[in-house]
C-alpha cells in the first residue's frame, strides 16, 4: 500500500501532531491498528541521501535544527528574571526540526530506565522545594514496550551484561556495535576500580535489520541524520511502516498553531500553517500531541478559549512546569596510542554502577558513565572548557592529539521543580505571528552535585585507564537542554498532573500527549528509549479505548 | 546590561553542557543559509588561487590572518595560515555570519587601536614579530574579539573545505580526522587487541 493522502478537510480518527520518537511511534501503531491517521510535521521531509557530513551545517547553521531566525525563545534562570533572546544559534529548548524529529539527529544511546526510576519518591522520601514525584506506572508494566523497542525499532546491545540491569524479556535483536578503543579503555580503567562496564545499548543497527542496512561506521551521529540508514531513526522505520498500511498521511513543512474544541470541552481538531503560511483546520475525531516537551506544552498554552482561559489540558496550571533536561560532566583524557574516536558510533561502553541514589553522598542523584569523544573536528578543537589550551603552541599540541583523545562522560538526573518551565513570553512572536517560548530554568544543587560527583569518577576512570594527560570539562548551569522533560507529567491526581496514565488528559477526553512531557522523573540522561517505550505503550490503550468507542 | 556584557554572557554560555545529546558550541548569530552556496563558489577561487578579501581591508585581512596564525600556529604540520582560515571568516562575515559583521568590525578595530597603543611605533598586528605579538595577545585574550576569532578560526581549519578555509584538507590533516563514507573495525590501537568482553559473574547488584 501506498501513503495515503487525505483530501482538504477530511475528518481523520487520530491527527498527531509531530513525527519525532514518539509521533513516530504512535502513527505506525495506531495506523497498523486500522485508523486513519494524519501525522502533521513541521519541518521538511529529508531522506538519507540528504543528510551530509557536514559540521557546520549542522551545528553552527541550524542544518536541520529548530532556527532562531524563524522560531525564536527566550531564556531566564528565575521567573522573577526578565526572560532574554540568547544571541546563539542555539535554542534553550533544542529539537531537530524534520520528520523523525530528533529520533533522526540523537546520538541514539537506548538505555532502559531502572525499576527504581519509577518509584524513587516512595524509596527516598520527598526533597523540599520539589516536585519528586512516583510514575503511576511501574517498570514491570512498561517492560513490554521496551522490548517492542528493542525488537520494532532496533537496538543493538547485550543483554544482562550489566549486572544493574532491569529485567528484561527478550535479547536484543543485534549483539552489540563493534567495541572502540575508548571503549576498551573505559573498560580498562573501569574494571581496575572493580566497575561494572558494559556493551552500550544503541538503536543502530549492528547487522543488517528489517530493511535496514547496517552501520558503516562513518562516525556521524549525533547531531546528523544516518546517510545509511542504520540509526534507528522514525523517519526510518515507523513512518514508511505507518505509510504502508494506506490509512496514514505524514504532512510535512505543515505547523500546528491551535487545538480546537467545541462547547462539550472536546477537541475537534487542528489549526495549521502549510508551508506558503496558509492556514487550514484539520477536523479529527481525536488529537494526539507528541510534539516534544517544548513544543507540545507551548501548543497547549496558546490553544487558549473561553472555555480554557490558561490553555487547554491545563486546569492544574501545571502544563509547562517541572521541565527537565538533565545534566551532565566529562573529562578528557590523551593517550599514548590512536583512538581514532571520530570512527564510529558515539558510545561502545558504558557503566550503571552509580545509577542509584546513595543518600551517603549526601544529595539526591544517580547517573551512568560512558566512553565517549565529541566527534566532530571543530566541536573538539573549541572545547574552551576548564583548563584546556585555548590559543598557540599549547593549543595546537592538543588539536594534534585528536586521534589519541576521548572523554569519559556522566549523565544524570534532574530534579523536578515547579519554577523550571516551558511558558509562553509575553512578547516574542516567531515568523509565523504565534507567541514563542520562554524557557526558565535553574539545576537545583543536588542535580549539579551528582555531575561534579561522576566528573570526579570520569577522572578517575581514565587515570586508572592509563592517560598521560587528563582535562576536566567545567560543570555548568544548564542554559540549553535537548532533553525536555517532564512539562505535562502523567500522574493520578488531576490537581497536579496533565495526563494520566494512560496519556489521555485529565481535562479533554479525547486529546493525548506523549512525548517527553509525560515523565515524571528525568531518569539518567538517556530519555529517547523511554519516550518510546511509553509511546508504543499509550497507542495500544488509546486504540483500545477508541475501538470501545471510550474517547 | 552593555553589548560587552553580553558578548560576555555568551562566551560563558558557550561552556559546555555534555548531554546525551552531546556536546554543543555556541555562535553568536543566526545563520543565512541561501549563502553556503555563495561560499562554495567563493572556495573555489580561494583554491585555484584568485582569492581576494571581499569583506575585509587587505590590512584587516593580513591583521586577522596574523592572529589566527598564533591562534593556530604553523609548524611541522599546517596552521591557521596554511588552511586559509581567514578567507572562510572573511566568506562568513559576509553571508551565513552577517549579523556579527557590524560588532566584528568594532571589535577589529578596537585590537588594532589598543595595539597600536601597546606598541608605539609599530604599524599594525601583522607587521609586528612573533614574540611581540603573543606578548599582546596574552593582553586581550578574554576579550569577545579574540573568543569570536578564536572560534571563526577554528571554523575556518576544520569545517568542510567548500565553505572557503580548510584548504585542500589541511585543517583535517594537521587533526588526524579522515573524512570517509564508511570505516571498517579496528578503529584504533586498544580496540585492535581487544580479547573480548568479559561476563560478570551472575550476581544482581541492586
Amino acid at each position: 500500500m501506498s501513503a495515503r493522502q487525505f483530501k482538504p478537510g477530511e475528518m481523520v480518527d487520530f491527527v498527531v501532531v509531530g513525527s519525532g520518537a514518539a509521533g513516530g511511534v504512535v502513527a505506525r501503531e495506531l495506523s497498523q491498528a486500522g485508523f486513519s491517521v494524519l501525522v502533521f510535521e513541521q519541518g521538511p521531509r529529508l531522506e538519507a541521501a540528504d543528510f551530509e557530513h557536514d559540521e557546520l551545517k549542522y551545528f553552527f547553521l541550524n542544518g536541520i535544527t529548530n532556527d532562531p531566525r524563524h522560531s525564536p525563545q527566550t531564556f531566564r534562570k528565575l521567573p522573577t528574571d526578565t526572560a532574554q533572546q540568547p544571541r546563539s544559534n542555539l535554542l534553550p529548548a533544542s529539537y531537530a526540526r524534520l520528520v523523525g524529529g530528533s529520533s533522526t539527529h540523537y546520538t541514539a544511546n537506548f538505555w532502559r530506565f531502572h525499576e527504581i526510576d519509577f518509584n524513587e519518591r516512595s524509596v527516598l522520601g520527598s526533597i523540599a522545594g520539589t516536585a519528586f514525584a512516583d510514575w503511576p506506572i511501574t517498570y514491570q508494566e512498561l517492560e513490554p514496550y521496551y522490548t517492542k523497542v528493542d525488537w520494532e525499532v532496533g537496538v543493538s546491545g547485550l543483554a544482562n551484561a550489566s549486572p544493574f540491569d532491569p529485567p528484561r524479556s527478550k535479547p536484543y535483536p543485534m549483539p552489540p556495535l563493534p567495541v572502540k578503543s575508548s571503549g576498551v579503555l573505559l573498560e580498562r580503567g573501569a574494571r581496575k576500580l572493580g566497575l561494572h562496564p558494559f556493551p552500550a545499548p544503541m538503536a543502530i543497527a549492528s547487522q543488517a535489520y528489517r530493511g535496514r542496512s547496517q552501520c558503516v561506521h562513518c562516525g556521524f551521529c549525533m547531531g546528523f541524520g544516518c546517510e545509511a540508514r542504520a540509526k534507528s531513526s522514525t523517519l526510518y522505520n515507523m513512518i514508511p511502516e505507518a505509510e504502508a498500511t494506506g490509512r496514514c498521511e505524514i504532512r510535512a513543512l505543515s505547523y500546528v498553531y491551535h487545538v480546537d474544541t467545541d462547547a462539550q470541552g472536546r477537541t475537534t481538531g487542528v489549526h495549521y500553517f502549510d508551508s506558503n503560511k496558509n492556514t487550514h483546520f484539520q477536523p479529527a475525531r481525536a488529537v494526539v500531541l507528541s510534539a516534544n516537551g517544548a513544543e507540545t506544552t507551548r501548543l497547549l498554552l496558546n490553544s487558549t478559549s473561553n472555555r480554557f482561559p490558561q490553555g487547554l489540558a491545563n486546569s492544574s496550571g501545571m502544563v509547562g512546569k517541572h521541565l527537565m533536561f538533565n545534566q551532565g560532566s566529562g573529562a578528557q583524557g590523551i593517550f599514548e596510542h590512536e583512538l581514532n574516536e571520530y570512527k564510529s558510533v558515539q558510545v561502545t561502553r558504558i557503566l550503571h554502577d552509580f545509577y542509584d541514589s546513595d543518600p551517603k553522598r549526601g544529595f539526591y542523584g544517580g547517573g551512568g558513565i560512558d566512553a565517549r569523544i565529541n566527534p566532530q573536528p571543530a566541536l573538539w578543537a573549541l572545547d574552551s572548557g576548564g583548563d584546556l589550551p585555548r590559543w598557540g603552541a599549547d593549543f595546537k599540541a592538543r588539536l594534534e592529539a585528536f586521534p589519541r583523545a576521548m572523554a569519559s562522560t556522566g549523565h544524570t538526573t534532574s530534579l523536578a521543580l515547579e519554577s523550571n518551565s516551558i511558558s509562553i513570553d509575553p512578547t516574542l512572536k516567531d515568523a509565523w505571528g504565534i507567541p514563542a517560548i520562554r524557557v526558565t530554568y535553574k539545576d537545583h544543587p543536588d542535580d549539579l552535585a551528582m555531575a561534579k560527583f561522576l566528573q570526579d569518577r570520569s577522572y578517575e576512570i581514565l587515570q586508572a585507564a592509563g592517560a598521560q594527560k587528563i582535562w576536566r570539562n567545567d560543570v555548568a548551569e544548564n542554559t540549553f537542554g535537548v532533553h525536555l522533560l517532564g512539562t505535562a507529567r502523567m500522574g493520578n491526581d488531576p490537581a497536579t498532573s496533565v495526563i494520566d496514565k494512560y496519556h489521555r488528559t485529565h481535562d479533554v477526553r479525547n486529546l493525548f500527549l506523549c512525548d517527553g512531557s509525560s515523565f515524571v522523573t528525568s531518569g539518567r540522561g538517556q530519555p529517547t528509549m523511554t519516550i518510546q517505550a511509553l509511546a508504543f505503550r499509550a497507542a495500544d490503550y488509546i486504540g483500545q479505548f477508541a475501538k470501545r468507542n471510550e474517547i | 546590561m552593555n553589548a560587552s556584557d553580553d558578548t560576555q554572557d555568551d562566551i560563558s554560555r558557550r561552556s559546555f553542557l555534555l548531554s546525551s545529546g552531546g556536546l554543543f558550541t555556541s555562535v553568536w548569530v543566526a545563520s543565512q543559509w541561501p549563502a553556503i552556496a555563495a561560499a562554495a563558489q567563493h572556495a573555489e577561487h580561494v583554491s585555484n588561487g584568485s582569492a581576494h578579501f571581499e569583506f575585509f581591508s587587505a590590512a584587516d585581512g593580513a591583521d586577522v590572518e596574523a592572529l589566527g596564525a598564533q591562534i593556530v600556529p604553523s609548524g611541522s604540520t599546517g596552521g591557521a595560515r596554511e588552511a586559509h582560515a581567514v578567507y572562510f571568516i572573511d566568506r562568513s562575515l559576509l553571508t551565513y555570519f552577517s549579523a556579527m559583521a557590524p560588532g566584528y568590525r568594532l571589535g577589529l578595530a578596537d585590537f588594532q587601536a589598543k595595539f597600536r597603543a601597546a606598541n608605539p611605533g609599530s604599524a599594525a598586528f601583522a607587521a609586528a614579530g612573533g614574540d611581540q605579538q603573543i606578548a599582546f595577545l596574552k593582553t586581550v585574550d578574554r576579550t569577545p574579539f579574540f573568543e569570536i576569532t578564536r572560534m571563526l578560526t577554528v571554523l575556518g581549519m576544520f569545517s568542510s573545505p567548500k565553505y572557503g578555509g580548510n584548504h585542500q584538507g589541511s585543517g583535517w590533516k594537521m587533526l588526524g580526522f579522515v573524512d570517509q563514507h564508511a570505516f571498517a573495525p579496528p578503529f584504533g590501537y586498544y580496540d585492535a587487541e581487544y580479547k573480548g568482553f568479559v561476563p560478570y559473574p551472575a550476581e544482581k547488584h541492586v
